[in-house]
Parts: C-alpha cells; structure tokens; sequence
C-alpha cells in the first residue's frame, strides 16, 4: 500500500528508531506505520536533517533564555546558574476524539472530589456510610479543622487542578495523581506554545489546533464568580512567595496575562477582617486571591507561626466571607495519594455516575491483605509516600536495589498510612528528538490537565502539559527529577 | 499600585541611570589616565574612579597599591564590591523581575539578556575585551533601556515611578561627578602645568556628563570654569543639567498625585523649593562656594530621595 508511511521512511533524523513492543507508541503503530494524526507533522520532519532540528532546538532555548522562563540551580556562585526546562519540538497530538473523552472525565472527576471536600468538612456523609474510612481522612496532615461548618462562595474549593493522565500499554488513559493544592507548570504550556509557533510555524497552518491562550482569561472570569459582593469590580490578586521561589516565572506569567497585581504576603495586610494590599497611594481592599502559597504558611496567626510569607489573620477574614481564598485551604485531604483509590466510589457516590476514567488499581499499605502482598511483590510495583509531591521518594521496583528495597521496607513497617504501591504502569513513548544522539528515540511521557471549578462554570484547558522523561527507560517525569515537556495538541477534528 | 512594586520601579531606574554614569566615568577618566601629562595626573584619574564610587577605602583594604587591572575589576566586575557596575546591573534586573507584570515584556528582555552577558564576565573576558567596549556596552545597554522605557510604557504611574528614579539619580550622579571634579582640581599642584592640568580636568568633566559635544555647540569651545558650571548645573534645556532634571522631577512628582497635604514636610514642597531654587540662581551667585553649594544641594536631593521612600515607597 503505497499511502501507509512507515517510519523506515523517514531517513535521517529516524535512523534506527526503535520500537518497543513493551510500550504503546503514540506516533506509530506496532508495525511502525505513522498514525494518521501524525502524518502531516512526519511528512513536515522529513525535510530537516539533525543539523537543522539542532538548529531549531537552540533557536527555542535561546527564545525561552531571553524570556526567563527559566529556574534556577543553586550553586555556590555567588549568583545562581539558571537553566531552562527543557522543551522537545515534536508536539505530542491528542486526537479529537480522545480529548472529547478525557475532557469530559477530568470534569466528573473533579467535581466529584469538590463535593467530597465538601462533605468532610460538613456532614461527613461519606464517611458514615463507610464509603471511605475515616481515619484515612482525620489522620491526613492537609485537614484543617479551621475549614469545618465553614462553606467558600459558590461552594467550591479545588478551583483549579491539575490531574495527571498516563496512556498505558492496552491504549486506555489512567490517571495517576489528582492535584488539588494550586497543581503548577501552566505557563510551560502558553510558552512552549508561543516556541512551537515561532519555531515551525508551517505546521500550525496544516492542522485544526485548539488554542491555549484564552486559559488567563477563563482563570481570572474564573476568580470573579467566586468573588465575595462588592460595590466594585473585584479585586483580584495572585499570591507568590517571592522572586526566588522556583516557580516565580510563573507567578508573574498568570499575573501579567490576567492584568491583576502580583502580591507578596508582606504587601498585604488585614483590618476588621478585611484583607488589603499597600499601594502607593494608600490601602487597597482586595476580595480573591489566587495564592501560590501552601497551607501551613499562608497564616502565621492560624497555622506556621514562623511564616514570614504569609499573611496574619487571612483566615479570619476567608471565615468572614471577605475574601476569596483559591485554592480553598484544606483541599490536601483529598488529593492524598491514599484518598486517590477511593476516587471511582467518591464519582459513584456523589453523582451516581460511572467514572469515564480509569484509575490505576492501588494497594493501601494500612490494609494487612494489600501490606503483605506489597513487601512480598515489591519489584514489580511502584512504591509511593501519600503525601509528597514533584516525585520525590518514590521508588520504582524493577529499577530499584536490593538495599533499597529492604530500607523501604523498614520505613513501610514503621509509618503504613504513609505508603501506597501501584503496579508498573508502562507509560506510552514518544519520540523526542535527543541532543546528544542527534536524533529520535522514543521516551515516556505523561499529560498533566488543568481544570477550573468557578461558580456554575467549569473550564478545561484543551491538552495541557506533555511531561517528558529525558533520561532514557525512566519513567519519572517530574521537571526536578530531569523531566523536559512538550507542546501539547488537542485537533478539532 | 503596590508601595513594594513602586519601589522597585524606582530603584530599577535609579539603577539604570547608576551603572551608566559609574560605566562612562571609568571609561572616560581610565581612557584619558593612559596618556595623562604627568605621573601624578594619572594617579588622580584612577583614585577619581575609586572616589566616584565612595569606594576608595574598601578597595585599600583588599590591594595595597593602585594598580590598573585591579582598580578596573574591582568597579566592574568584583562579587566582593556591592557598588560594582555588575552589582547595578543585577539590581536593574531583581528589581525588573519583581516587577515583571508591570513592565513591558521588551523592557524585561533586553534587561535579562544584557544581565546574562554581564554575568559572563570574568577577569580573563574583560580584559580581553578593554574596558573601553565593556563601558560601552553597558552606557548602550542602559540607553537601550531608557529606550523601551520611553516607547514602551504607558505614561502612568510605571513609567512616572521609572522616570523619577532615573531623573533623581541622574542629579545625583551629575552632582557627584561635578563635586568629584571640583575636588580633583583642587588637587592640582599650579606651579606644574597649571593650565594644560585645569583643561585636562575640565574636558574630563564634561565627557564624564557625556556633555561634550553639546558644551561646544553651545558655547562655541570657550571652556571656562565658569562657563562648564553655568552649563552642567543651570542649562534648562540640556537633559544632563541639573535644571532639567529638577524641574523633571518636580512635574513628574505632581503627575503622580501622591495623596499628600501640601504642608512643609511634603515632597511637593520640598522638591518645588528645590527646583524653583536652582530657576532663580545664577552661576556668578555659587561659582566661588561651588564646592559648598554642591555638596548642599547632593544632600537635599539625598533627603528628597528618603522621604519619598519612606513615605509613599515602603512596605
């Protein structure tokens, strides 16, 4: 058949690609044919050779240099060496259809664990009925007692998320994390957008490509729902902790393209309960605040009472309904790694729906049957603490030692509730050009969704961000643990 | 607007404006040093640099002797120097990158790459490259600024908080340089050279305001003391002078409507009795005193540049 593209066609830049049998591609299919929205973009890469996708991945770094989009890496120079988040200029395509499906998924899936918020911190509904355990949610160090009786405006509370989705070897999307803490790393998806568009611009003009950009825009009309009432127009700030958090870029990024003030804790203040901001000519009420700080420390009167980033006495006025706190406080309960297995009773539950997503199948260390089965089958699932966040301490069986083994197993005996096990998920591949070969090979990759929750209003950004793990066979994608992304693309048709 | 963000739309100003003048006034006296008429000469020229700086005492404590490349890294690039052209620049960028949803994204661009170029440096590089083209680098990088600055921003309170920051240090760095000359003449031994000395210093003044050109055109090459003075202090028209940035500042303070009674302690008054001072003296008036008369008027702009700060600027 003269129209199927197999990739042995490509010469070049696909020289030697391998596939793995292990692993689903999620450019071509087992017997190396392109699939078909993949085929414009093929056709357009064989034109270049390595040296010119050289050329392209530094014109991209250069462009994200100049813009700081950049973090930086601590060193004992006196100023710090900053780097780029690495960005691979095959876009990863999502199809129409597909994105249809997860669209619709990562909305039941975080209004339901909205409600579930909800209902913790009211009736507790869910636990009577003994849908979910509760000392799985009173022993979790994100409930915050300050949050119970106390209903936000619009009765929302994850008003943004980030839920992490991975395609597996049977070809169904899972989902692997739900992040309800102020989830990051939305700016890499505008800029790396930006990049794609400056770079290979002529395959935007071959494709149906749902835009990204509007995403400020929703997140700020977003912010106004859930505003406290005014005679005004609300204010409405976002919250950093200042130029060297990691990731200030994108504090100031939402910021700018919202047209809102970008604040610290110590530009605000609260009088009577009312939260305001110091400007240069006087006090300025503020209403929400979109703040990039976690719990413990957005209140030194509340919680940490070291916080220097926070502000004394927000809660109070938050409890008052004078301001808009998002994400709510408190939201961490749910986004525990252990409250993530019961999340398909949590969707039965409240909406008497059956998840449109999978999740994958989780063994809870704090049940003797699943405990047991995790020390006995340790190398071949992926080991887990429930509550830290950037893939930090997890350990992967098959890649793991001996040694390693035996250490986790020490500290599983000693704190249960703290660890859960999944088994390996195979994490599609993708091919992504890699410098120091100069050429494609294929690598993992996940999609991180950002949904919004406003009153009565619901907002999914169309793709999201395309992580991917640089270092060859790694299945962490995490930007700390030497992750780099993708331009992520949702058709239209 | 954010009392912290004014603030650092000041300072990023102030800064731009600083590592320009420190930039040209190395270059200017280093350059003119290589060739100066006389040994003792070029010793004045490189301790100017140091003096210009207010750092003549921190940097005998590191070298004991006045040496050309060290006097040279240590006001450019030195880590151990808080007042090197380097640590301005780095405080033009903190400063831009606080304040990134306030200013243009140009503005920020040109700022985080010259930054990164500067940061490149090392002893090696700079001298390499002479301090001639590391100078002017950073005097065409910070008019780039000033460039997007101008074209860039709306005229509201960003640009007038810019603005003022560059206009203060802008009369602050041109009284410096003025007293700093001033001080320098008066060093000059009469019976050696006297006169080639006096012009040598005078041509270095006005190169050092980056007035050079423009002194001439206007006043047809009759360098006097008087003459250099009257220009650099008192020209209305001529955006280095003193005048000008005064009466600069005085508008731009009103546009800004800091919300203020018009009492005696107030910017408005002070910086209106300021300007208004220097529209109604004359040269013949402060000539003899120069040195006294700029050292007063250094201090009230130091005082105006305070209470700004702690009035409308802290948080």
């Amino acid at each position: 058949m003269s129209d199927v593209r197999n990739y042995e066609m490509y010469k070049g830049v696909f020289q030697g690609y391998n596939l793995n049998p292990a692993y689903l591609d999620e450019v071509f299919s087992p017997a190396g044919e392109v699939l078909p929205h993949y085929s414009l973009v093929l056709d357009q890469f064989q034109h270049f050779t390595a040296e010119d996708f050289k050329e392209l991945n530094e014109l991209a770094k250069v462009s994200f240099f100049n813009q700081g989009v950049t973090f930086a890496v601590y060193s004992d120079k006196a100023r710090g060496v900053e780097r780029i988040f690495p960005f691979d200029l095959f876009p990863r395509i999502i199809s129409a259809q597909d994105w249809n499906h997860l669209e619709r998924g990562v909305i039941q899936r975080n209004m339901a664990i909205n409600l579930f918020i909800q209902d913790i911190y009211h009736k507790k509904q869910i636990l009577r009925d003994g849908i979910v355990p509760p000392e799985l949610i009173f022993s979790s160090s994100h409930y915050t007692k300050a949050m119970l009786g106390f209903s936000p405006i619009g009765n929302i509370y994850n008003h943004i998320s980030g839920t992490d989705l991975i395609k597996h070897s049977d070809g169904e999307y899972y989902v692997l994390e739900d992040n309800v803490r102020c989830p990051s790393g939305v700016s890499y998806v505008l800029s790396n957008r930006e990049a794609m568009k400056k770079t290979l611009f002529n395959l935007f003009r071959k494709h149906n490509i749902l835009s990204v950009q509007d995403y400020p825009q929703q997140l700020l009309a977003m912010m106004q729902s859930v505003a406290p009432e005014t005679d005004n127009e609300p204010t409405c700030v976002v919250l950093t902790p200042g130029v060297y958090n990691s990731a200030y870029y994108e504090h100031a990024f939402l910021a700018l393209n919202m047209g809102i003030p970008l604040v610290e804790g110590r530009d605000l203040f609260v009088d009577r309960n009312y939260v305001y901001m110091k400007t240069i000519y006087g006090p300025q009420k503020v209403d929400v605040i979109y703040r990039r700080i976690d719990d413990p420390f957005i209140d030194p009167l509340a919680f940490n009472p070291n916080s220097v980033l926070g502000i004394p006495g927000v809660l109070g006025a938050y409890r008052e309904g004078n301001v808009t706190l998002l994400n709510a406080p408190g939201t961490g309960a749910a986004d525990d790694k252990a409250v993530y297995s019961y999340v398909p009773d949590i969707i039965k539950y409240y909406l008497a729906e059956e998840p449109i997503l999978n999740n994958v199948h989780t063994y809870r260390c704090e049940l003797e049957s699943d405990y047991n089965y995790v020390l006995e089958h340790m190398e071949e699932l992926v080991v887990k603490p429930v509550d830290e966040s950037g893939g930090y301490g997890i350990l992967v069986g098959s890649c793991s030692t001996r040694e390693q083994r035996e250490e986790l197993k020490k500290a599983i005996k000693a704190n249960r509730r703290k660890y859960i096990a999944q088994p390996i998920m195979s994490l599609s591949l993708h091919s992504t050009f890699i410098e120091d070969e100069n050429k494609f090979e294929g690598r993992h990759i996940d999609l991180r969704t950002y949904t919004l929750l406003g009153k009565d209003k619901q907002f999914v950004l169309k793709g999201g961000l395309s992580r991917v793990a640089l270092t060859k066979g790694s299945l962490v994608v995490n930007s700390s643990q030497g992750g780099g992304s993708k331009d992520t693309w949702v058709l239209s048709k | 607007m954010l009392s912290r963000i004014g603030n650092s739309l000041f300072w990023m100003g102030r800064y731009i404006e600083r590592a320009e003048h420190v930039a040209r006034y190395t270059k200017v006296h280093y350059v003119s040093s290589l060739d100066a008429p006389l040994a003792q000469n070029k010793e004045i020229a490189l301790e100017s640099i140091l003096d210009m700086v207010g750092v003549q005492a921190a940097y005998y404590q590191k070298h004991a002797q006045l040496t050309d490349d060290d006097i040279l890294y240590y006001i450019t690039l030195d880590d151990s120097n808080p007042f090197s052209i380097a640590a301005n620049i780095n405080g033009i960028r903190e400063n831009a990158r606080g304040t990134r949803d306030s200013i243009s994204i140009e503005l920020w661009e040109i700022v985080n790459r010259f930054y990164h170029n500067v940061n490149n440096y090392n002893a090696a590089k700079l001298q390499h490259k002479g301090i001639f083209n590391f100078s002017r680098e950073v005097e065409e990088f910070c008019t780039l600024a000033k460039g997007y600055v101008s074209n860039t921003l709306i005229r509201n309170e960003v640009w007038m908080l810019i603005s003022l920051g560059i206009h203060l240090e802008r009369a602050i760095q041109i009284s410096k340089i003025i007293l700093n000359k001033l001080y320098d003449v008066a060093k000059i031994d009469p019976s050696q050279q006297g006169g080639t000395l006096y012009s040598y210093q005078w041509t270095m003044l006005l190169k050092s305001a980056e007035s050079f050109d423009m002194f001439q055109r206007h006043y047809k090459n009759n360098a006097t003391r008087r003459n250099i003075l009257d220009f650099l202090i008192f020209n209305p028209s001529f955006p280095k002078a003193l005048t000008y940035n005064l009466n600069y500042l005085q508008n731009n303070i009103q546009a800004i409507g800091f919300q203020e009674e018009k009492t005696k302690g107030s910017l408005t008054f002070k910086i209106g009795k300021l300007a208004t001072q220097l529209q109604f003296l004359t040269i013949e008036e402060v000539e003899e005193n120069a040195i006294e008369f700029m050292n007063k008027t250094l201090e009230k702009l130091f005082n105006l540049a305070r209470l700004l700060e702690e009035k409308y600027l802290i948080f």
